[in-house]
């Protein structure tokens, strides 16, 4: 009974003392973290005016039913949907194909490292501003095509190039990140299954498709879940691109950027909070779908 | 006695006053500079820290009034006003206005823009209308005369300025630049005896709104005008300065911007052309207003009252982005009679003024996406604007 209880005692005392040591982080996560997401939760489900008198007013479901009706959303779903489609797939194979070259012998191996990884250490914002000079019609882009005979573009004022601009641009950018990734990931491949099947009188396709791809299963996953969550988040990029307004005809709408609209040029608080839900919603989705496939192939 | 001993305390501490706002040039920034300085001579305690937020100034400024941490005294466009007003964040002026201050000295339609149920809300401080800035350097090559009088007159005119000077089927000069906004085109709407809205709903997708904007959109389909992105610029100025549009339409701030930046560029601007025999034209007004929550509002209306009396007018309204909002000021500096300017002042008289209620930002966004796509020919133009209306007011019905 006395040690019984002693026991527990300890056990209670280590618990304690481990949940001392994560106070400080509790507390910052919980502040920060949880209690923003409760409160986003609650809000979400009420009519809520900031500006002057503050006023909160449950109307049930009304903030989700609306989003039905609003033509905005599906614009926005569609270019984000469009978005993720053409960017995740691009980025990913163009960020294994850099760490592939990188990772064989070749003459100035780290400049080229540091020269492809540069656009991911630069602000988003200064990268669109540059390519908002080369996507001018008396731009780079437009001058290098017409080298080839091409007409001119106006890449930010026409409806159907707009996002494929802001695409070309958001490769480019993320893409040297996953490389790196990749390319740690590469160099953890043991030699000796090379020289295995370099024995057997393997084909370096054969090696790269049987034991380097299988090998890099779990940093793909991540690579696309994290491509996915960030193309899925895109902001900075085409609210920099449309001066906020998501133009030219709702073409750079994304669902951030109209939360973004939603929630601090109308100031409809609760609207907006209701598709925050919504974006994490489909965020969650997608990634459980992945994980299901993934897991079953590696099951065969 | 009580009244001297308040004075007494009232000298010993020192009251500090935020002014926001923005700022369109160094050259205005140092004006205001120099009138605060004044300000702070003549009321040696209060202080005033002046801020200057650039982008996304209403963004700024409605999150600080949901924060509670706004300036005392800011900046805000007409159009925006409405719903500031509405949700009762400014503080009603009427009982600080003494009639030593003149209020009748300012343009009424400016007043007007910023009054609720006969309460002011803000002190108009400049303003300005749209005019039509032409290239002499042009028309004198397409041997034309004088700027067009109409319309019609100008669409024709925009045809000779339409120029491929070196024959790569590239066109190097348009006729005239185009804004596809509603802040630029909502006179193109009242035109034909449109509307924006009616009883607080959009009604801009009227037959007679249509008959104007479709104006805009044929000459843009004819490729007689051109977009500011269509010519790789920023603005219909940058691109008037840049000589590739001859004409545009603009306000008093292009003015000081085209001496500057395109010093050789020979322009002069005319009223802008009839439609319908009518005149017609925007103005556009930004006013002081204060916070309701300052702390300090006999403080902060002194530095509204001192930066809009005449002497306070007079020393930062010199610079000619913007017209003065008081006329004695507007005739003291010769606005009226120089013949930059005189075509600006003459519009004042017939002006509209960019204000629709607290639905305008809603309306707006749903013009500007539907009318781009119109002017691009992707859908036709009463098409267009039917779903821009019929969006715009399920919007307003929603968030009701």
């Amino acid at each position: 009974m006395l040690t019984q209880n002693f026991w527990s005692k300890q056990s209670t005392r280590e618990g304690l003392s481990g949940y001392a040591f994560m106070l400080p982080t509790i507390v910052v996560l919980g502040i920060f973290l949880i209690l923003p997401i409760i409160y986003t939760i609650i809000l979400a489900f009420h009519r809520v005016q900031v500006l002057g008198e503050v006023s909160y007013r449950f109307n049930g479901l009304k903030n989700f039913v609306r989003m039905a009706d609003d033509d905005r959303i599906w614009i926005a779903l569609q270019n984000t949907a469009e978005y993720v489609a053409i960017v995740v797939p691009i980025q990913t194979i163009l960020a294994l194909g850099l760490a592939l070259i990188l990772n064989t012998n070749i003459k100035g191996k780290s400049w080229f490292r540091v020269a492809f990884f540069l656009p991911t250490v630069t602000s988003s914002a200064v990268l669109t501003l540059i390519f908002m000079w080369i996507y001018n019609t008396n731009g780079l882009l437009n001058h290098f095509l017409s080298l080839f005979g091409f007409s001119a573009y106006n890449w930010l004022g026409d409806p159907d190039v707009a996002l494929k601009g802001i695409m070309i641009m958001n490769i480019w950018a993320t893409a040297p990140l996953f490389m790196v990734i990749y390319l740690a990931a590469l160099q953890d491949i043991p030699e000796s299954l090379y020289e295995a099947a370099a024995i057997d009188g393997a084909t370096p396709w054969e090696k790269f498709w049987c034991i380097t791809l299988p090998f890099l299963k779990p940093v793909t996953f991540f690579v696309i879940v994290m491509g996915i969550i960030g193309t899925f988040q895109l902001f900075d990029q085409s609210y920099i691109f449309s001066g906020g307004s998501g133009g030219p005809n709702n073409a750079t709408l994304t669902i951030v950027l109209l939360i973004y609209q939603y929630a601090f040029k109308n100031l409809q608080m609760g609207y907006a909070l209701a598709l925050t839900l919504v974006l994490a919603l489909i965020i969650m989705s997608v990634t459980l779908i992945q994980r299901i496939f993934f897991k079953e192939e590696s099951l065969d | 006695m009580t009244a001297a001993c308040r004075s007494s305390r009232q000298t010993e501490a020192t009251i500090d006053l935020t002014l926001s706002g923005w700022q369109s040039n160094p050259a205005e920034s140092r004006l205001l500079e120099k009138v605060i300085l004044q300000f702070e001579k003549k009321y040696p305690n209060i202080n005033v820290k002046h801020e200057v937020i650039n982008s996304q100034y209403m963004d700024v400024i409605r999150t600080r009034l949901i924060g509670d941490v706004a300036p005392d005294v800011f900046y805000l466009e007409a159009f925006e006003a409405p719903t500031l007003m509405k949700y009762g964040v400014l503080e009603p002026l009427n009982s600080y206005i003494t009639p030593e201050y003149n209020l009748k000295d300012f343009e009424p339609s400016l007043l007007n823009a910023f009054k609720q149920n006969n309460q002011i809300y803000g002190i108009p401080k400049d303003f300005s209308t749209l005019a039509l800035f032409y290239n002499q350097t042009a028309f004198n090559q397409a041997k034309i005369r004088r700027p067009p009088q109409t319309w019609d007159e100008l669409i024709q005119v925009s045809k000779k300025l339409t120029i491929d000077h070196n024959k790569d089927r590239k066109i190097d000069q348009f006729g005239i630049g185009i804004a596809p906004e509603l802040a630029r085109q909502s006179f193109m709407v009242k035109a034909f005896g449109g509307a924006l809205t009616q009883n607080n709903q959009a009604a801009f997708a009227t037959p007679e709104s249509l008959k104007g904007l479709q104006l805009v959109v044929n000459q843009y389909r004819e490729g007689t005008a051109a977009q500011p992105s269509d010519v790789g610029a920023n603005s219909n100025s940058e691109a008037f300065g840049q000589g590739r549009i001859a004409m545009a339409i603009e306000g008093a701030w292009a003015i000081p911007y085209l001496k500057e930046t395109f010093p050789n560029l020979k322009f002069a601007i005319a009223e802008m052309p009839t439609i319908n025999n009518r005149k017609g034209t925007m103005a556009y007004t930004v006013g002081y207003v204060m916070n309701r929550n300052s702390k300090h509002k006999q403080a902060a209306w002194k530095l509204i009252e001192y930066l809009t009396n005449e002497a306070g007018m007079k020393t930062w309204a010199d610079q000619g982005f913007a017209l003065p909002s008081r006329r004695s000021v507007l005739i003291d500096l010769g606005y009226d009679s120089n013949p930059l300017y005189a075509p600006l002042v003459a519009g004042s008289k017939y002006a509209t003024i960019w204000q629709a209620g607290e639905i305008l930002p809603t309306i707006l966004t749903n013009f500007d996406n539907q009318f781009i796509s119109a002017l691009l020919g992707q859908q036709s133009l009463s098409l267009a604007m039917k779903k821009a209306q019929d969006t715009a007011n399920r919007e307003i019905y929603l968030s009701n």
